[in-house]
């Protein structure tokens, strides 16, 4: 069975598991405030920021420190329990399938979640920045591509993140262990994002570099910069320990 | 005897420890941040704990309110699993005795968190403030308040974990609700009275006629939570 097609079975899995119904709400709602407070980005002058540049990253910093990765650990909860319930996991393991192509197959359909969820995100956007402009009658849309950018950058930095909390599914057997652990990851990156050893945390990487370009676009802020030399070589390290030990344990206490 | 009989469901599911660990990581936020910090706090004129409160009690609500929507939806993921629930159906137990069995044990399970808690803000309270004579009643005070305050979202939380069959569903509505909560300003009444958003409240952060309105809503919001579930129980069992 190709990779691709192992891909297109996850993903089968999941059609009628409302997930996406979820991730939508979670944008929607992401969004609502911005609109109602919209006049509040005219004050900004202290920053430095422009209106609409201000609308589009406040709504960005909501969803990056905590709405994305919260949504992830449901997507977590999702993969490995849609296949405990009826003890579905066992038919996967009595097929001919490499338990490891079975994990990273599962883990690209996390990230296809990640994925679909960023882009709800900027489609909720670009209405929601439609509807300020109709009512404060003041151009809030910004080039897309622009706004694909920073929705990629937060993308990438999120890999690792979601590669920690793939391991913490499959590592932690007992489902309150890995929720309760990924939920309680989330909330001390607001405290890490200040630090200097930020890039030793994971789970903060989204949210550092939404800060970080808030901090780019508003010319009075002076918020830290990405520095690639320490961060990079950790994230891939922690990627490929993640995605490692999760493909070794994957089905380890199944096949017991 | 329902209360028990949930005690013993979960003895094995990890649910204490969680709940243990989950609030010595609450207990941890003040005690690191005056660790780093205590400069920033020792002169403000406020009481110690208010001092205190204003300066973390909005991260340790935030890790309050996840482990109870985490809790909740592991207590009724017990019973869908493995279909224990159809076996709790066929004994002369009424389904809402369950229900309020497991309220009750996530409620006492959250009184735990509160007492590490309360036992790390008088930590902290002694260790880098001067010790006064009304400190225990104004803590008691205010951990009562918490908790009240809190109870709507244990009970809503439940409600929504009794709802849904699938673990995620029921996590994620928790999820995007605690979202919701996050985004609400703490000084807007109207928003503020959402069942996820209350136990952001500090008592003593607001006038005393606004702290018995929350009382009111609270307890207003428990009896209307229970109701619906009652309500609930009966609609399902006469469509399934």
């Amino acid at each position: 069975m190709s990779f691709l097609s192992l891909v297109g079975v996850e993903l089968k899995k999941i059609k009628r598991s409302k997930i996406m119904l979820i991730l939508l709400t979670a944008t929607i709602i992401l969004w609502l405030p911005s609109i109602f407070n919209a006049d509040m980005n005219f004050g900004m002058q202290a920053e430095g920021i422009s209106p609409e540049n201000n609308f589009l990253i406040q709504g960005f910093l909501g969803m990056a420190w905590f709405m994305f990765p919260a949504s992830m650990v449901v997507g977590t909860v999702l993969l490995s329990q849609t296949e405990r319930s009826n003890n579905g996991i066992f038919k996967m393991l009595a097929l001919p399938i490499n338990t490891a192509k079975l994990c990273m197959a599962k883990f690209v359909v996390l990230l296809t979640l990640a994925a679909s969820q960023i882009l709800m995100t900027v489609g909720i956007y670009f209405i929601s920045a439609a509807i300020v402009t109709q009512i404060q009658s003041y151009d809030f849309i910004l080039s897309p591509l622009f706004v694909l950018k920073e929705a990629g950058l937060i993308y990438l930095f999120s890999i690792p993140m979601i590669a920690f909390f793939w391991v913490l599914s499959i590592c932690i057997r007992t489902p309150i262990f890995s929720i309760g652990a990924g939920l309680a990851f989330i909330v001390p990156s607001v405290l890490m994002i200040n630090t200097k050893i930020w890039f030793a945390y994971p789970m903060c990487y989204p949210f550092y570099v939404i800060t970080s370009e808030y901090g780019k676009l508003a010319t009075n802020l002076s918020t830290a910069q990405i520095d690639l030399i320490p961060w990079l070589p950790i994230a891939v390290v922690v990627v490929i320990i993640c995605l490692a030990v999760s493909c070794f344990r994957f089905g380890q206490a199944e096949r017991r | 005897m329902s209360v028990f009989l949930e005690c013993k469901k979960i003895k094995r599911t990890g649910f204490i420890p969680t709940f243990l660990s989950g609030g010595l990581l609450a207990a941890a936020i003040p005690v690191l941040n005056m660790a780093v910090r205590s400069e920033n706090y020792v002169g403000l004129s406020d009481t110690p704990l208010q001092i205190l409160l204003d300066a973390n009690w909005q991260m340790m609500a935030m890790l309050n309110v996840l482990l109870i929507v985490a809790g909740a939806c592991l207590m009724y993921h017990t019973e869908y699993a493995d279909n224990a629930i159809q076996k709790m159906r066929t004994l002369p137990l009424k389904e809402s005795q369950m229900f309020f069995g497991k309220v009750i044990l996530l409620s006492a399970m959250f009184v735990v968190v509160l007492v590490i808690e309360a036992t790390s803000l008088a930590f902290c309270s002694f260790h880098w403030f001067e010790v006064y004579n009304d400190f225990w009643l104004e803590t008691g005070k205010t951990l009562g308040y918490s908790l009240l305050l809190t109870l709507p979202s244990v009970i809503l939380s439940m409600l929504i974990s009794s709802a849904c069959k699938n673990m995620w569903v029921s996590l994620g509505i928790g999820v995007v609700c605690v979202f919701t909560a996050t985004m609400v300003p703490v000084k807007n009444f109207i928003l503020s009275i959402f069942p996820f958003a209350m136990p952001f409240q500090i008592f003593g952060g607001t006038d005393a006629e606004r702290t018995l309105q929350f009382i009111y809503v609270a307890l207003i919001e428990i009896v209307v939570i229970g109701i619906a579930e009652l309500l609930f129980i009966k609609v399902r069992r006469s469509f399934e």
